[in-house]
């Protein structure tokens, strides 16, 4: 539905995108997650037929980006990431203008704008001009505008960048069921824990490039799989070294001031053994206990490290 | 054209819910309403009994005059930020990704921005209608005052538009369109009748008559002033130098623009689509 050929764009020497591969299947929602500047709006804005790609291909739809736009825009609702709404038009208006730009009109448009109103729990604020509405009813009425021309393929880029926790909670759930509708998202974040409710699959994002993409179901099944485990314990930088190289199920550690903080990758019982071979070895251990992992942390862990993520695509 | 154009709807919805257009078009009218009374109860009072028609006529250009000086400059200011201001609210790209084309955004866009001075332009009509029966111009002066004063106002609008399409922000597209209205209505008039008055005075040197003439013809209020039969001329020819020299022009910057609303479009030429569009979007 979704697939882009060493996509890259250049900003004079800058390198916004570089040799991108992605493919998002239909029906299937992709998380794209990075840092400020890591290239995820200038990717979707080439999806969106914004920006003219300076190599690579990309197509939505089956429809080349540069070649069909026209093709691409029937078939795209793109919600950018910062928007703004036209003054002095009421909520239905605001939708019958875009309803007519895509070809929608009349009874069709009436009907579309009623239903996609109630869907965002809008239907009472039909006649209240799109200013005066709150951010998070300005971004449900967004998502209600980007499907008036029922198109197959949503681009929302940080859709709920600047919504309050209320507001977040609403917009998962209208993204939640635009995902059991079958339409195909691709949706910007930087939080990773927001995309990994609604998204199949999770795309990171870092200096332009794709570096890991992860299954979000798979990640999940390394929750259980994986352990934060919080030591408390005084010893020298050199003991903890020491003792926790020669520990194959301690992936990864941190060192902090108090104690360590390790995931580790074994069962209860190995948990026990780990920590009778620390206070064999002499550490004075005060505190030994799990932590709740999240998925963020997961994933940002196991991407640096290589493991359940394969490469980018 | 509205059917066709929902940008244009949209626009037309917007520009005359605000309290902005009433009033705009009232203060216009009551001014000029008051001008002409003036002007009339000047120059034609006692034509009860003596009919004078030059004095007439006089009102009547001196109206048309200022009325095409008024318009003219006043469109730069509904037309520089009309796709720029588009940009800074931050709702330019959403329109870009929908299919409209550029030649429709463009269009509703001048159309939309210049209604309002057309509207100006015709409410003062029952005006004209008041120094029209002192005898001051025949039908086809006032045709051709008012339908030279529609054109303009759509032309000078379309250059704004497109200088509001090219620079990045309202006010250097303001600053630019303004720029385009001192050069036709200022520095042509200036410098083309400084010419002309240097030629009486020197009259073997043809180079100042010339480029006298040429100056003038691309001065709206000279043209206007022949349309209304003040200036003796071609106007005919002068006119379709008018129109001829601003219409290429407007044309260039439409290409310009249209490549930088929709840089596909140009995508055969890399140098065309290559710049800040980042920052355009």
């Amino acid at each position: 539905m979704v697939q882009t050929q060493n996509l890259t764009k250049k900003y004079g020497r800058t390198v916004a995108v570089n040799r991108l591969n992605l493919t998002v299947r239909q029906g299937s929602v992709f998380g794209l997650i990075g840092e400020n500047g890591a290239g995820k709006t200038t990717t979707l804005s080439m999806l969106a037929t914004l920006t003219v790609p300076s190599f690579g291909r990309a197509f939505v739809n089956g429809f080349e980006v540069c070649k069909h736009p026209h093709d691409v825009r029937m078939s795209i609702g793109y919600m950018p990431d910062s928007f703004g709404v036209y003054d002095d038009l009421t909520v239905t208006e605001y939708l019958y203008f875009y309803a007519e730009c895509y070809g929608v009109k009349g009874a069709l448009a009436k009907r579309r704008s009623a239903d996609l109103l109630e869907w965002v729990d809008l239907q009472d604020q039909r006649g209240t001009y799109v200013n005066a509405l709150s951010r998070g009813m300005q971004q449900r009425l967004e998502l209600a505008r980007c499907l008036m021309h029922d198109p197959q393929v949503l681009i929302l880029d940080e859709p709920a960048s600047g919504l309050d926790p209320r507001s977040r909670i609403e917009l998962r759930r209208v993204l939640r069921r635009l995902r059991e509708l079958g339409k195909t998202m691709i949706i910007s974040s930087h939080i990773l824990n927001e995309l990994s409710e609604v998204s199949d699959e999770i795309g990171m994002m870092r200096g332009g490039e794709l570096s890991a993409v992860a299954a979000v179901e798979a990640l999940k099944d390394q929750i259980g799989a994986y352990r934060r485990l919080w030591v408390q314990a005084t010893a020298k930088p050199e003991l903890w070294q020491t003792v926790l190289a020669a520990e194959p199920q301690v992936l990864d550690y941190t060192l902090r001031l108090q104690g360590v903080e390790l995931v580790f990758s074994g069962v209860l019982e190995e948990q026990a053994e780990l920590l009778k071979r620390l206070i064999q070895a002499g550490i004075p251990v005060i505190h030994f206990g799990e932590q709740p992992t999240d998925i963020e942390s997961l994933f940002l862990r196991l991407t640096e490290r290589g493991r359940v993520t394969h490469d980018a695509r | 054209m509205m059917r066709g154009n929902p940008l244009l709807l949209k626009e037309f919805r917007q520009r005359m819910r605000t309290r902005r257009a009433p009033l705009v078009i009232m203060s216009y009218f009551i001014s000029m309403a008051l001008l002409t009374f003036l002007l009339l109860y000047e120059n034609v009072q006692g034509q009860l009994t003596l009919l004078l028609p030059a004095r007439g006529e006089q009102v009547f250009v001196t109206l048309g005059l200022l009325q095409m000086a008024v318009v003219v400059f006043l469109t730069p200011a509904f037309a520089a930020g009309a796709v720029s201001g588009e940009r800074e609210r931050r709702t330019l790209s959403v329109l870009l990704t929908t299919p409209l084309s550029p030649f429709t955004i463009l269009m509703g866009k001048v159309l939309s921005s210049s209604a309002l001075l057309l509207l100006l332009v015709i409410v003062t009509l029952p005006l004209y209608s008041l120094v029209f029966l002192f005898g001051a111009a025949v039908p086809q002066e006032l045709l051709g005052v008012f339908g030279f004063q529609l054109v303009t106002v759509v032309l000078v609008a379309a250059m704004s538009v497109c200088w509001s399409t090219l620079a990045l922000r309202s006010g250097w597209s303001t600053v630019l369109s303004y720029a385009t209205v001192t050069w036709m209505v200022v520095i042509t008039g200036l410098f083309g009748y400084g010419l002309q008055y240097a030629a009486t005075r020197f009259p073997i040197d043809y180079f100042l008559l010339n480029w006298g003439e040429i100056l003038l013809r691309l001065n709206p209020l000279w043209i206007e002033a022949g349309l209304a039969g003040a200036v003796p001329g071609n106007f005919g020819q002068d006119m379709f130098w008018f129109l001829g020299f601003y219409g290429v022009i407007t044309v260039i910057l439409w290409i310009f623009s249209v490549g930088r609303l929709r840089p596909q479009a140009y995508a055969f030429s890399s140098r065309l689509r290559r710049g800040d569009e980042k920052d355009f979007e």
